[in-house]
């Protein structure tokens, strides 16, 4: 579904993607793990065309999208919660989840705002509320909320459970769980490699800007070497 | 004079130059706050705006066909220079941006000259509002009650677009984080576009009102230029409430100021605005939050 052919890509002159290859497949949940800096969410911020590919080709659904501007990918189905989570402090909780619906299909769509409130409970209440007045679990389920908006084809996570609270990691797993049942493609950044493990069906490990090792949770954690050279500390 | 009329007559004015200050200003802040462009030939259109309603009025002989047709002539000239210069210097750093714009200021005082010449021009308001109009005992010119009403129809359409309509969140979520707009499908270069278009149209406005009261000289886009910056500032740059605040604070002050305390009533405005750099430095309603 998502396929990166050898990209490269970075900031400014600084590349962090050296010749990146990945295909994530349709329904599958798919983690990139490796330690801090070696360009997961670089590989994130190239898919969505944040950052622009320096060489080799992005392709999602058979669309190349390596040239396309961002707004045209989001259009495509590919939503993006980063790592900040962005939730917009000047828009309400309500505002943020509309503009994310405003692309969606009128009839037909699979998410509205009362499926997301169905789905995570905890915002019903703080709907009139700005964006800049909730805490972090709950900005990270409207953060998710917004992208499901989208009715996206593909969902980017970058670091889901940074900074949060066991509990609230635990309700997060618990959700991405049910949408991986429910049959949604997700590709996954983490650093909590146990949440990764348990949600991933493929999980490849990024070193230096490229996909260095590839295998099942099981087979990583069987592979201590593999596990010791590149997401040990 | 009684003291009361005398402070009803210093409100109005006050309220009626707000009112002008708001609509230069509002063109200024959004186009700061979205394009992070510093646009200094602000003035410069508002400028444009006086002349060309003059020489609308006098081609069709009705002042109401310059009040919707000047403003469009800006629009156009301001798209002119969107495209040949302000979107290739968005990302040119603010150095580049203001000597840009300020270059622009000397061609367009330049042009004012080569087509209208040196000496101030009268405009006169349409027949139905001259004269004046009794107010708590106050007699005001018409027009300026018209200012006055004007600036209040276009501050509340404005409020209301940006805070209640799906375009306003889309304003607003893009001058928080275009990044993440975009990621949400929003082009933002178009939507930019279209406010960019939105301020000139009001700079051109405001241009063309403020004919009649004022003259319209080749020094009104400089002179006017300083405390409509001002006002972007102390209100928060980007921020559509604060470019309220801010117009009436120093509209008021330069107003008030000048009728009570004349000997330092022009530098009122620079101080506020230096304790406002120091207390609050994003400005009193930041766009930001």
């Amino acid at each position: 579904m998502l396929e990166l052919k050898n990209i490269e890509s970075g900031y400014g002159e600084t590349r962090v993607i050296h010749g990146l290859d990945l295909t994530v497949e349709a329904g599958s949940v798919h983690a990139l793990l490796g330690r801090n800096g070696v360009g997961k969410s670089t590989t994130l911020k190239t898919i969505i065309g944040q950052l622009s590919l320096t060489a080799g080709q992005i392709r999602f659904d058979g669309t190349d999208t390596s040239d396309l501007n961002p707004y045209d990918i989001a259009r495509l189905g590919v939503a993006y919660v980063p790592e900040t989570r962005d939730i917009f402090g000047a828009l309400s909780v309500r505002e943020n989840l509309e503009l994310a619906g405003r692309l969606a299909p009128a009839e037909g769509a699979s998410w509205d705002v009362d499926r997301v409130l169905d789905f995570f409970p905890n915002l019903a209440d703080r709907m009139s509320n700005g964006g800049h007045e909730l805490s972090g679990g709950e900005q990270q389920m409207l953060a998710i909320g917004r992208a499901l908006m989208m009715e996206p084809r593909i969902l980017l996570l970058d670091e889901p459970t940074e900074g949060l609270a066991p509990i609230i990691i635990q309700q997060i797993f618990t959700k991405l769980n049910q949408l991986k049942t429910e049959g949604m493609t997700i590709l996954l950044v983490e650093q909590n490699f146990n949440f990764a493990a348990g949600l991933a069906d493929m999980i490849s490990l990024v070193g230096r800007g490229q996909i260095v090792w590839q295998g099942t949770a099981d087979a990583l954690k069987t592979d201590t070497e593999a596990h010791e050279k590149w997401l040990g500390v | 004079m009684s003291d009361a009329a005398f402070w009803i007559l210093q409100l109005l004015n006050a309220l009626q130059y707000s009112m002008l200050l708001f609509l230069l200003s509002i063109g200024l802040t959004v186009i700061f706050g979205l394009l992070h462009f510093m646009n200094l030939a602000h003035g410069a259109l508002y400028m444009m705006g006086a002349y060309i309603g003059i020489s609308i009025t006098s081609a069709t002989g009705s002042f109401w066909a310059a009040f919707f047709l000047a403003p469009l002539a800006v629009t156009a000239i301001g798209a002119v220079l969107y495209f040949t210069l302000i979107r290739r210097l968005r990302n040119a750093g603010p150095m580049n941006q203001v000597l840009v714009t300020f270059g622009l200021i000397f061609v367009f005082l330049d042009i004012v000259r080569l087509g209208w010449g040196d000496i101030a021009l009268g405009l006169d308001a349409p027949t139905a509002l001259q004269g004046t109009t009794k107010f708590l005992s106050v007699s005001y010119p018409t027009y300026r009650f018209f200012i006055i009403g004007l600036g209040l129809v276009v501050m509340a359409t404005l409020m209301t677009i940006v805070s209640r309509t799906q375009i306003g969140a889309m304003i607003r979520a893009s001058v928080e984080n275009d990044d993440m707009a975009a990621a949400m499908g929003i082009n933002v270069g178009r939507l930019f576009f279209a406010v960019f278009c939105v301020g000139c149209a009001l700079a051109g406005l405001a241009g063309v009102v403020a004919a009649p009261v004022f003259s319209a000289t080749t020094g009104m886009g400089i002179s006017i230029l300083i405390p409509t910056l001002i006002v972007v500032v102390i209100g928060g740059l980007g921020s559509l409430q604060g470019a309220v605040v801010g117009s009436l604070i120093v509209g008021s002050i330069e107003t008030i100021g000048a009728a009570v305390l004349p000997g330092v009533a022009s530098i009122l405005i620079y101080v506020l605005l230096a304790v406002i750099l120091v207390v609050r430095p994003a400005g009193l309603i930041p766009a930001r939050v």
